[in-house]
């Protein structure tokens, strides 16, 4: 595969082809917001923080999943773009039923950093019934506290790609998905081990271990 | 303009049980032509010729997407009907399937020729399991005839899901997964079903396969604008005398399909469905029916100047809301936000940034959900908001007024007890 | 018997359709029935469950002998399906999403089904019924 020209914030780049728009735009020093991404996986466009602007595109574009090509015309912070980050993170907090101010460990959640630079507040959105699920204390590696999820599903896919795992799955659908194990039951210890993998990669506190006492 | 039945020719005409009936009318005439005379390339380029786009809702030119798929090089390809009409207020997909299953099943078999399908599949959506048989039965019956050589058609049934009418939804239903949309590119022509090059078609596209294979692309292409070629199928509901399914040249206005057809009058609104869509206001009822202007898979539904605008939007929303697979944020969390907006409204207790939320909302969804579900869902929303916006502008006061008046009640009574 | 069960053959293209069978034998999907869907195609029982809890006409748990699915959708709405749904409340006592004590009827409300010519329609089990009335719902409930 060759090479092709892609214009990303006025940056005159040549990149390789077959790479996507976060890929070039992140070897070139250009920073896009992500919350479902992992790097070196194949991407599943979830989340759509990463949207970008792409001259003559109806719509934004996931920059994850996106390949270039060649001549494309790229905004990744346009008032456009960064206007519909807003909203999506401001929903996400909108369901996120989570006790984040008094959380310690707030600094630490991805979701927290994220609405502290486009600076969402408290969101304006309501909904109905929210997504509230006790937290859940059964596993000795894993201390589960749903209400905090926002379906990134991140720890599915990382749980699935360790050989003999793949104990998470998203159930439901709509707004009322979840990921579940088993039979959406407690995340049993028999088949989960200390891996942390999936508390590794959890963007918010929906995921961590155990404190020790 | 009158009727003109192309697509819907034989509906009536033959008995979807006897493919003899189907036979006499002239069936498979097409196909022979096609098998027989005409290379593959040949079927592609008459199909390009002809104009004729996509009929499931987004309108794309059906014979570029069948030139990808035939020059993808590929073991397998698959192609897919798709017979999911999950879109409120759509039946003509329901209407063809129980009429002339034999055209459809032609059209399957041309494209099966034409790009070199080996697999074909009938989408059909549960709730439509009462035709299964009687298509298999069909299938069946085609296949005794000698038309079937070179495919095998088979009907995957749904199991409750709109969204899985969407063709990335759908190809992961078929997979055995959750029915939810996947990012594009790739498309499904390069990489579709079980990672080979896929076409999906709607019903109503095949349909008119056989035509125009019989007829010749200039004889479709002479019917219809610049950009929509051919008839398109409506299903019309709600406040007319005379709901159904009607074909119209594209170009006809919505006037003639709604009030000279279906017979509505007294009309406030009339909502064309889908992403492609639009909620059309009485005054222009004029509006032509094309590509160009406004149209979906051609679910229209009117509003006589009894019903509530907001009634509308929130009943859409509950829908899409319902139906949304829930795997991007903007759609699944959006529809949610706005359904409690809307609720509120409905009910008289709105707030002040109801619209501008709205607004943000609609135009994140538009512009950001993975899928034609969650930009769908802003077109109700947006149109009302841009004809009717008195309306939610005046139940946001309604509903102001209320809460003070009833605040001050509240008052009065508390001071009364003291 | 044998025949159907062995044909809940491995993998994941077999699985919706042999969903589909459990249900039509069982009339809903529970944890065993999953459980040997999931020993039999080798995909895990959090995934089954991911999949059948996605899709509106996998029921979980037991419903009547014939499910009444009244449609809600717009189309029904304006042609005062509220009025059917009520009928069928009065006929059988129960509201949506319940049994009758027998077993016999579920009533649910469901989206569009495709029958916006005919509104208000509803389905029982696999029969449409269009331009549904009050009247007409009493009579339709007394042939089954
Ligand atoms: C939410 C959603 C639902 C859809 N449902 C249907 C459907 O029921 N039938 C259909 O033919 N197309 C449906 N489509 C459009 C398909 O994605 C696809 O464009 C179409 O099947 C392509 O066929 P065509 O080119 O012949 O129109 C839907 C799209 C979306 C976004
Ligand atoms: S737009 Fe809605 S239906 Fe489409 S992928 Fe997103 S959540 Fe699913
Ligand atoms: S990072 Fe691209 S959609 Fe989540």
């Amino acid at each position: 595969m060759g090479n092709v020209n892609v214009n990303i914030d006025g940056k005159k780049l040549r990149v390789r082809e077959g790479v996507t728009i976060l890929e070039a735009a992140e070897a070139n020093g250009i920073k896009i917001p992500t919350l479902c991404h992992i790097k070196d996986q194949v991407p599943t466009g979830i989340c759509r923080v990463c949207v970008v602007e792409l001259e003559r595109s109806r719509t934004l574009v996931g920059s994850c999943h996106t390949p270039v090509s060649e001549g494309m015309v790229i905004h990744t912070h346009s008032p456009k773009v960064t206007a519909v980050r807003r909203v999506i993170v401001e929903l996400m907090l909108t369901a996120h039923t989570g006790d984040c101010v008094n959380d310690t460990n707030a600094e630490n959640c991805v979701l927290h950093n994220l609405a502290s630079d486009y600076e969402v507040g408290a969101p304006r959105f309501n909904v109905k019934v929210p997504r509230f699920y006790p937290a859940e204390d059964s596993n000795p590696y894993v201390r589960r506290n749903l209400s905090k999820c926002i379906l990134c599903r991140k720890c599915v896919r990382v749980c699935a790609s360790i050989p003999g795992k793949n104990i998470l799955s998203v159930g439901y659908r709509g707004f009322r998905s979840k990921i579940v194990a088993g039979f959406d039951e407690a995340l049993l210890s028999e088949k989960c081990r200390d891996c942390g993998k999936c508390i590794e990669h959890c963007p918010t506190g929906a995921l961590s271990a155990p404190v020790k006492v | 303009m009158p009727e003109k039945r192309i697509v819907l020719g034989n509906c009536g005409a033959t008995d979807p049980n006897d493919i003899e009936t189907y036979l006499g009318k002239g069936g498979f005439k097409g196909f022979i032509k096609a098998r027989d005379r005409l290379k593959p390339g040949d079927i592609v380029d008459q199909v390009k010729k002809s104009g004729l786009s996509g009929r499931g809702g987004a309108g794309f030119p059906c014979g570029l997407k069948w030139e990808l798929a035939r020059n993808a090089k590929a073991k397998m390809k698959y192609l897919i009907c798709n017979a999911d009409e999950g879109e409120v207020g759509t039946f003509k997909d329901r209407y063809i399937l129980s009429h002339d299953p034999f055209g459809l099943i032609e059209g399957i078999c041309i494209a099966g020729l034409a790009i070199g399908a080996r697999q074909a599949y009938i989408y059909l959506r549960a709730e439509y399991h009462f035709l299964n048989d009687p298509l298999c039965r069909a299938i069946a019956q085609v296949k005794e005839k000698g038309f079937l050589k070179h495919l095998d058609i088979q009907v995957f049934e749904g199991a409750g899901s709109y969204v899985c009418g969407e063709e990335s939804a759908l190809m992961d239903s078929i997979e055995g997964k959750r029915g939810e949309a996947r990012y594009r590119p790739p498309y499904p022509q390069a990489r579709g079903l079980w990672g080979q090059p896929t076409i999906i078609n709607n019903v109503e596209t095949l349909m008119n396969i056989p035509h125009i294979i019989a007829n010749g692309a200039a004889w479709f292409s002479a019917m219809g604008t610049a950009k929509s070629k051919g008839t398109k199928v409506f299903s019309v509901s709600g406040d007319v005398s005379k709901p159904g399914v009607y074909e119209l040249e594209m170009g006809s206005s919505l006037k003639e399909l709604v009030m000279d057809l279906a017979g509505a009058v007294d009309i406030k609104a009339v909502q064309v469905g889908g992403r492609h869509g639009n909620i059309i206001p009485g005054h222009m009822i004029d509006i032509v029916l094309s590509y160009e202007t406004c149209l979906g898979p051609g679910a229209v539904v009117v509003f006589n100047s009894k019903r509530d605008i907001i009634d509308i939007v929130h009943n859409n929303m509950h829908f899409l809301n319902d139906e949304s697979c829930g795997k991007c944020t903007p759609c699944r969390e959006g529809t949610e936000v706005m359904l409690e907006i809307l609720g509120r409204l409905r009910g008289v207790e709105g707030a002040a940034g109801d619209i501008d939320a709205l607004e943000d909302l609609a135009q994140t969804m538009a512009l950001a959900s993975l899928c034609g579900l969650g930009q769908e869902a802003a077109v109700p929303v947006l149109d009302s908001l841009k004809y009717f916006r008195a309306e939610y502008v005046n139940r946001i006061e309604q509903s102001l007024f209320l809460r003070s008046y009833l605040g001050e009640e509240l008052s009065k009574s508390k001071e009364g007890e003291r | 018997m044998t025949k159907e069960t062995s044909s809940i053959t491995s993998g994941r293209a077999e699985l919706l359709p042999a969903l589909k069978r459990e249900l039509k034998k069982n009339g809903c999907l529970t944890r065993e029935i999953m459980d040997t869907v999931a020993g039999r195609s080798g995909l895990p029982l959090n995934e089954i469950y991911g999949v059948a809890t996605f899709y509106a006409y996998l029921p979980l748990a037991p419903l009547g002998q014939y499910v009444i699915k009244v449609c809600r959708c717009l189309p029904c709405d304006m042609k005062d399906a509220q009025a059917v749904i009520g009928g069928i409340k009065q006929e059988l006592g129960i509201a949506p999403g319940e049994t009758t004590a027998d077993g016999k009827f579920s009533l649910e409300l469901v989206n569009c089904i495709g029958a916006c010519d005919q509104a208000p329609a509803m389905l029982i089990n696999a029969k449409l019924y269009g331009n549904l009335t009050p009247q007409r719902i009493v009579e339709i409930l007394k042939s089954y």
